[in-house]
This record gives C-alpha cells, structure tokens and sequence, in this order.
C-alpha cells in the first residue's frame, strides 16, 4: 500500500473514533446529569414544576420555595426548609445546568451557598468565587423564599 | 518559437485594476473581526471577571486568548486562499508573510488559552490540574475534538519552524500543512458548545457559523474551485521544450481558449506536470513571454529542486495550473521610462514585460546581471528588442560583490547608488521593476531608493516562500 493512502485511512479512522464518543456529538447541553444527582448537597434532583414562592410554609415550619432568578445562564431558585422560626435546609430546585462548564462550578458553589445561608440564617451571603451569577440568582430567590416564610 | 514571442497582435487582456481602496476594505474586515470577538468578551463581562478572583480571571483572559486566536486562524487560512482580490493587491510574497505572521501569534495564543483556560477551570472547580485536564477532556461537549485539533495543530507548526521545514521533503510538509484545515474544522465544536460567549448567545453563535463558512467557501471556491475550473476548461498541455541556456529550459504551452485565461506579462502560475510521481508538487514559474492567446511560455533554471525535470518533459504532456498570480505587471506603468533590474532567471517576467509595454525607443533600460556569461539567457531575444523597440540593454556579468550589492564584484568600488545613475540617466523618474533572488532585490531597492526613485515606483515580487 502508498503511504499516502495510509495517511488518509488512519486519518478517516481517528476521525471516526473521534466522532464516536459521546462529547463530541452531543451539543452544548451535554449530560445534566452530573450536579442533578449530588441532590444531597443541595441540589433537588427533579424540581418538578415549581412554581413562584409556593409552600406549605409559615413562620413556624415547612417549606417554602423561592420565586425563579432568571440569571445570564438561566433560572436559579431555591426551597428552603423552616422549622421553629429557622431555617434549616435550603436545596436548589434549578441552577444552570445547560451545559458541563455551569454543572461544575455549580456543583462547588451551591453546598457552599448552602452552607453560608443555614449559617446566615438570610440571604446576606458572600458570592463564590467563580460562581457570581449563580451566586446572585441564589440570593435573589433565597431572600423571596425568606419573605414568603415571614422569617424577619 | 521566437517568432511568436515577437507577434504585437498579442493579447493584451487588462485586468480590472485592483482600486486602492480595496487594501484598506481587507485590512478593516481583518481588524473589525477581531473587534467582534474582543466585543464578545466584554459583552460576556470579560472585564469584570478578570477582576474577580485568580482563578476567574484566569478563565476570562485564557477566553480571550482562544477567541482572539480562532479568528486569526481563520484570517490566515483566507490569506492563503488565493481570494484574487487580496492576491491581486498585495502579492503572495507579502501574504505568505501574513499567513506566517498570523498563524504563529493565532498558535502561541491557542496555547496561552489552553494552559489559562484549564488552570482557571481548575481554579472555580476546587480540583487539581490533572484531574481538570483529564476532567475537560472526556467530559466537556467537543473537548475531545479540540485536543484532536490541539495536537494537528501542533503538528502542523512544528513541521514549519523553519529548522524542520527545511528537512523535510516538500511534498511531506505540504500533506503535514493539509491537516491545519482538520485542525481548524475540529476547534469549532468545543467553541460553540463549551465556549462561554457562543453558549448564551443564539446572534453569536450565528455570528461564528457565518464567519466559519465564507472561510470554507473562500477555500472551496478559489483554492480549489476555479484553479479545477482552469485547468479542466483549457486543458493546457505541453507543445515545446527549448533549452535556452545550460541549466535554462522554456517550456512552451498550449491550450483551448487560452485567451480567455486572463494571465498578464509579468505574472506567475502554479504549474504541475502530470508526467508521472511527484506531479502534485506545484512550481511557481513565471510566463517568460507575453501570453499571445495560443501559447504561453515559461522559462525555468535548474536549481536542484525538481526543476531539472521539465527538461524531460515531452510534448503532450498534460498540466494542471492554478493561477494567474502576481501583480509585477504592466498595471504599475505609468506610461514613461522604465528600468527592469534583473538577477539570473529573474529575467523571465521582466522579459515578458519589455516585450507588452509599448515604451519609445531609448525610455526603457535593462540592467541583467549574471554570475558568468554563460548564464545569460535570451540573449537573441534581447538583441531584437534592442534593434527593433530601442530597450536599452546593460549586462552586469561577473562574481557578486564582497559587499551587500546588486552589482558584481568588477564595479563594487562604485556606489550602487552612483551605478544605477550611471546605467539608467533617467532613473529617478522611471517605473522601475525589480526581479531576483531576495538578498540581491533587497540591494537594489535600497540602491533604488538612494538613486531618488520613490519607493511607490519600484515593483518587485518576491518568489522564495
């Protein structure tokens, strides 16, 4: 055989390899699987249909969720769990998660938004570094989920 | 043969003038599409996230690096498009330079964005830089394609640092340079689907696709497309094989409706002989007479790199040409004196000139220099031109100068300046065309420009890239 038409079928059979694994079909959402199942830091796995500061909640316990932060890179909204006056879980219903880049920063910035909140005990939360949309979009919602709760 | 070269019915087919303007429209397209890309960056708040942290700041100068690069990656393979506009107003010698210019700052900025971009990942997503690297690769939408172009990239710029360009066989570094299209094609998925500026905005991802296929069309058409074209509608073939000189042979070509061909005195093509391996090699060669609409002829010397081969060639032989390229025509002539300055086989488009321009007897000069005697080819053509048009002829035969110097050894004593003026009385005013190897034309045009010829009077092309 040539060797130019060695070239050209080890080239035509890298690309194909290539074009076989899934990244590289798969369009810029990707898999939205990666943050969805870490629901236990925070994160709920299937929102459901959420709508605006609903809840069972009161002043003295159950859940309330937040209005939806629409942010650059999509809808941020939280659910926050109240029990005797305090806040005692926050799980974010929706965080952007279009595409691999937001399920990664997202996947650190939203147990540490967690965090901060249950130790704020209010939406007065440092932004993450990295994360300042989500950041934004989280406080926005945790503070309308607050004000629905009556927690003042 | 020589009878046709001297046929005044030949056709003088003038090209639309390349206006003035056009070189600033090219320049400001090249420029306002850096503009956009920048745009994009500030728009996606570029700005304020290099300010926000390290590891963000990272992120957001190594997205800049990446789109600033992607752009002129493809400004440079549109400049190597041979898009007859922008050939035809700066030249291929001048856009060879860009092409390299360009495609070695679009590189170091692609390896800028990659070291940038992952350490800034690694940064925001609290992990290691192997494992982000690792991370970025297998999982990230068409990552696994950009480290594919990454890589034939890198091939492709290695095998062009000049140390490894000059060891390597032509046609290996030619197949090498094909794979820099993969290359650019493979970069395009990762920027659509996991670059920060293109996911968020439907216009920019509109924007880029745009940008992305005038470039494909550009290849396609003018690349491939109308040399195919030419070359299967004139379906040129060798007539004649003349030896001109020892080592100096003219190849005489025929074709259909070789008129049509809108190919000018002084102009190149990219030739490829099908007698054989090794035909896909193109050699530039310029027309070594007017083309008369019949024939074309070029005039080639054996310089050891397969141009020893159309010596061997015979009659029938069929040819492949892109081109017409160049723009040392007769365009640049304003209509008075003119002085051609010519080193060795850099006599081949001059002469093609001397024989188009319709200059008085006494206003054109030719100084041809030559290392020996024996090189000096076309001497009954130039003896013809002198008795019937009046050129003037200078032959300048002897060993180079110690010195930097278009002049021979014999007349180093005079400046070359002083030599010039000596030669060509007139010279100042003249157009003056200039064609030779590198080191000899950048000696002339400086002694050009020390006799008092501004420097938008003296016309050279260079044939080395």
């Amino acid at each position: 055989m040539r060797r130019i038409t060695l070239w050209l079928l080890s080239t035509v059979a890298v690309l194909v390899l290539l074009f076989s694994y899934k990244t590289s079909t798969m369009g810029p959402g990707g898999e939205s699987g990666a943050v969805a199942a870490g629901g236990s830091d925070g994160v709920v796995a299937n929102p459901g249909s959420a709508t605006d500061s609903s809840g069972s909640g009161s002043a003295s316990g159950g859940t309330v969720t937040g209005s939806v932060a629409q942010t650059r890179w999509g809808p941020v909204q939280v659910r926050i769990t109240v029990s005797g006056g305090k806040i005692t879980d926050v799980q974010a219903v929706r965080v952007p998660d279009g595409n691999r880049r937001d399920q990664e920063i997202n996947g650190y910035a939203v147990p540490v938004l967690r965090q901060e909140a249950l130790a704020a005990q209010s939406a007065q939360i440092d932004t993450v570094s990295g994360a300042t949309v989500t950041s934004d979009g989280y406080r926005e919602s945790l503070q309308s989920a607050i004000d629905a709760a009556h927690l003042n | 043969m020589t009878a046709t070269v001297a046929d005044r019915r030949a056709v003088r087919r003038t090209l639309p003038a390349v206006p003035a303007w056009w070189a600033d429209v090219a320049v400001s397209v090249a420029v306002l599409s850096l503009l956009v890309v920048t745009a994009l960056w500030t728009a996606n708040r570029g700005v304020q996230e290099l300010l926000a942290g390290p590891a963000t700041g990272l992120t957001s100068l190594g997205r800049l690096a990446g789109l600033v690069s992607a752009d002129l990656m493809l400004v440079q393979v549109v400049l190597m498009a041979r898009v007859p506009l922008i050939e035809r107003r700066f030249g291929q010698d001048r856009i060879a330079h860009w092409h390299r210019l360009a495609g070695f700052t679009s590189f170091h900025l692609l390896l800028v964005h990659v070291v940038l971009t992952t350490l800034g990942y690694a940064g925001t997503a609290r992990q290691g830089v192997l494992a982000e690297t690792w991370d970025l690769v297998v999982t990230y939408p068409g990552m696994l394609l950009a480290t594919a172009a990454l890589a034939l990239l890198v091939l492709v710029v290695v095998s062009s640092v000049r140390a490894a360009r000059r060891r390597l066989r032509y046609e290996s570094w030619h197949l090498l340079h094909l794979y820099a299209y993969l290359g650019v094609a493979l970069a395009l998925p990762h920027q659509l689907w996991t670059g920060t500026d293109f996911v968020g905005s439907a216009a920019a991802r509109a924007y880029w696709w745009t940008v992305y296929l005038l470039t494909l069309a550009s290849v396609l058409v003018y690349r491939l497309g109308l040399p195919a074209w030419r070359s299967l509608r004139h379906r040129i073939e060798v007539a004649a094989v003349v030896t001109e000189a020892p080592g100096v042979t003219s190849v005489w070509l025929r074709g259909r409706d070789l008129h049509r061909l809108p190919a000018r005195s002084g102009q190149f093509l990219l030739w490829r002989f099908l007698d054989g391996p090794g035909w896909s090699r193109a050699h530039p060669y310029s027309l070594s007479a007017p083309p008369n609409g019949n024939l074309m002829r070029i005039t080639v010397k054996d310089l050891g790199d397969g141009s020893v081969r159309v010596v061997a060639l015979r009659p029938g032989t069929k040819v492949l040409v892109e081109g017409p390229y160049g723009r040392l025509t007769g365009q640049h002539w304003r209509g008075g004196g003119v002085t051609m300055l010519a080193c060795g086989v850099g006599i081949t488009p001059l002469l093609a000139l001397l024989w188009e321009l319709p200059y008085a007897p006494g206003e054109a000069v030719l100084l041809y220099r030559a290392r020996t005697p024996e090189d000096l080819a076309f001497r009954a053509e130039l003896d013809q031109l002198a008795a019937e048009r009046g050129l003037v002829v200078h032959h300048l035969v002897g060993p180079r100068a110690r010195r930097p110097s278009w002049l021979p050894a014999y007349v180093e004593g005079m400046s070359d300046a002083e030599a010039l003026r000596r030669l060509s009385p007139g010279i100042a005013a003249h157009d003056v065309f200039l064609c030779g190897p590198d080191g000899w034309v950048d000696a002339a045009r400086a002694a050009a420009r020390a006799a008092g010829v501004p420097d938008a009077h003296v016309h050279h092309e260079r044939f080395a890239w």
